[in-house]
């Protein structure tokens, strides 16, 4: 059996077909996830922050005031003074997350609140995405 | 006198015939290929080598030959016809791959999937020229450009078949560059060659790079189960590059187990070519086939990028259909050597990679697929 025939007596055109459609689907189903999913891990990576910081104001906001060390309350010229030289450490423009990094590493009491006091008391200004930098 | 009488009638010059000598020649012929020309040496290096073995002619009965029982080199052709060997490649190819370009450019998946319509009109070709549905499909697949999958589905469909369709599949694979410049100079004209593609406005995270293999694996064979034994294997070894806890084992997939599995596969199956074997008006029907197959999936490549054209308003370089063919990196080399010989400034490469990683994935689909509407 030959030709025409023999396509049809072995089902080769449904086969044809029906094999082309599976494998055309499959790889568009694939391509329209795979243009989406770096959408779906940045949805994801921002949950992530999100949990983070709420995490870390409900900490500072459960801190009683007077467990604030007075050096915070006083002197936030000397705050400033004090941690500058780790701000620039990180160049002009710095993510909060590695001045946190930077402070810990070096021993600085409470980095958090440090941090959060520079930011109330206009040392650290944002700059948008993300980024700050010290108020000269 | 007897002693030595036996003895002459027992070596090959005496056993030879016309075909074994037709056999070797071709067997020098690839290694010629592969050694003078450099085209595809690590796979026509070894088949070439196993064609000239394994046509050395011998008293049959004494367990020597690849097709006796209890042979050094039946145990190795175990890995063939058993799928085992396409597997194992498969697992260092997807260690050695990397999906960042076609996660930056996910809608060239398109084009690999387009340039798979070669298989299936091989498959009718193929019981038009009187082929059985199995003999047609394990023909069909070499439009794949895959061989690997070639052989591996061969190995489930027609046993029998192995020899002339991976020696017609690894041919055609390393005949590209004389193949497929042609076609794409034919399908396209020169203002469409000129097309640059712009280069991807983000960068692809690591998480992305993470995620691809499981959404992969997962989507690909609920569809196609059949092609778990290539695919499961494929983003195994590349879920292990890109995790990067364990780069030794990553290592280790994309060199030395890809290495010995692509050693024993090249040599057991150009043993398995024998002349009684091969040399039949059949190995010549797929030989024409496996043309065929080629040339229909890189021009079915072009023309539904120029399809894609129609409406988008952002052009694609119908050149990249001709990267949809599974033939890793050769045809995104080509493509891109074609686009520069138009203009020098274009780069097509990593684009052309991109549809040519879609081409593996889709050409395993397909195996599975054929796999499955023959099985039984």
């Amino acid at each position: 059996m030959n030709g025409f025939e023999a396509i049809s007596y072995y089902n080769g055109w449904a086969q044809a077909v029906a094999g082309a459609l599976i494998v055309m689907t499959g790889l568009s189903l694939l391509a329209l996830i795979v243009s989406q999913l770096y959408k779906i891990v940045e949805f994801s990576e921002n949950l992530g922050k999100n949990k983070d910081s709420a995490r870390v104001k409900k900490k500072e906001d459960d801190l009683p005031a007077d467990t604030v060390p007075d050096l915070l309350k006083v002197d936030i010229n000397g705050l400033g003074e004090l941690s500058r030289p780790y701000a620039d450490k990180l160049g002009d423009s710095f993510q909060l997350r590695e001045l946190y990094d930077i402070f810990q590493k070096n021993s600085l009491p409470h980095p958090h609140l440090t941090i959060r006091s520079l930011r109330e008391a206009g040392k650290i200004v944002p700059l948008g995405d993300g980024m700050f930098c010290w108020n000269r | 006198m007897d002693l030595l009488l036996q003895f002459l009638t027992n070596t090959g010059y005496y056993l030879a015939d016309y075909r074994n000598l037709i056999m070797i020649v071709i067997g020098c012929l690839f290694l010629y290929l592969a050694i003078a020309k450099e085209y595809e040496p690590l796979l026509l290096l070894p088949i070439g080598f196993g064609v000239i073995v394994g046509n050395i002619p011998f008293f049959k009965g004494f367990g020597l030959g690849i097709y006796e029982n209890n042979s050094v080199l039946h145990y190795l052709y175990f890995g063939v016809t058993t799928g085992l060997y396409p597997s194992i490649v498969f697992l260092g190819l997807g260690a050695m791959t990397d999906f960042t370009s076609l996660l930056e450019r996910p809608k060239l998946m398109l084009l690999g999937a387009a340039a798979q319509m070669g298989i299936y009109f091989t498959l009718l070709s193929g019981l038009a020229l009187g082929f059985l549905p199995k003999e047609a499909a394990s023909v069909a697949i070499i439009g794949g450009a895959d061989g690997p999958t070639s052989i591996f589905l061969t190995a489930k469909l027609a046993p029998h078949l192995i020899g002339p369709v991976a020696i017609a599949a690894y041919s055609y694979m390393a005949l590209i560059p004389i193949i497929q410049p042609p076609i794409m100079r034919l399908l396209t004209s020169r203002k469409e060659r000129l097309i640059k593609m712009p280069e991807p406005k983000r960068t692809v995270t690591r998480k992305e790079l993470l995620c691809f293999p499981v959404i992969g694996i997962i989507l690909c064979c609920f569809l196609a189960p059949a092609s778990i034994p290539l695919l499961g294997t494929f983003f195994f070894g590349n879920m292990m590059k890109v995790s990067g806890v364990v780069d030794r084992l990553a290592k280790t997939a994309a060199s030395s187990i890809i290495d010995i599995a692509t050693i024993f596969l090249g040599l057991t199956v150009g043993a398995s070519t024998q002349g009684d074997v091969f040399l039949t008006p059949k190995s010549v029907m797929i030989f024409c086939l496996g043309a065929v197959a080629f040339s229909i999936a890189t021009a079915s490549g072009i023309l539904f990028a120029k399809f894609m054209n129609l409406f988008m308003k952002e052009k694609i370089n119908p050149l990249l259909g001709a990267a949809g063919v599974s033939a890793v990196p050769g045809s995104a080399r080509e493509v891109h050597l074609v686009g520069q010989h138009e203009d020098p400034t274009n780069f097509l490469l990593m684009h052309a990679m991109a549809c040519n990683s879609s081409g593996v994935i889709g050409s395993a689909i397909c195996a599975g697929i054929l796999w499955s509407f023959n099985v039984g």
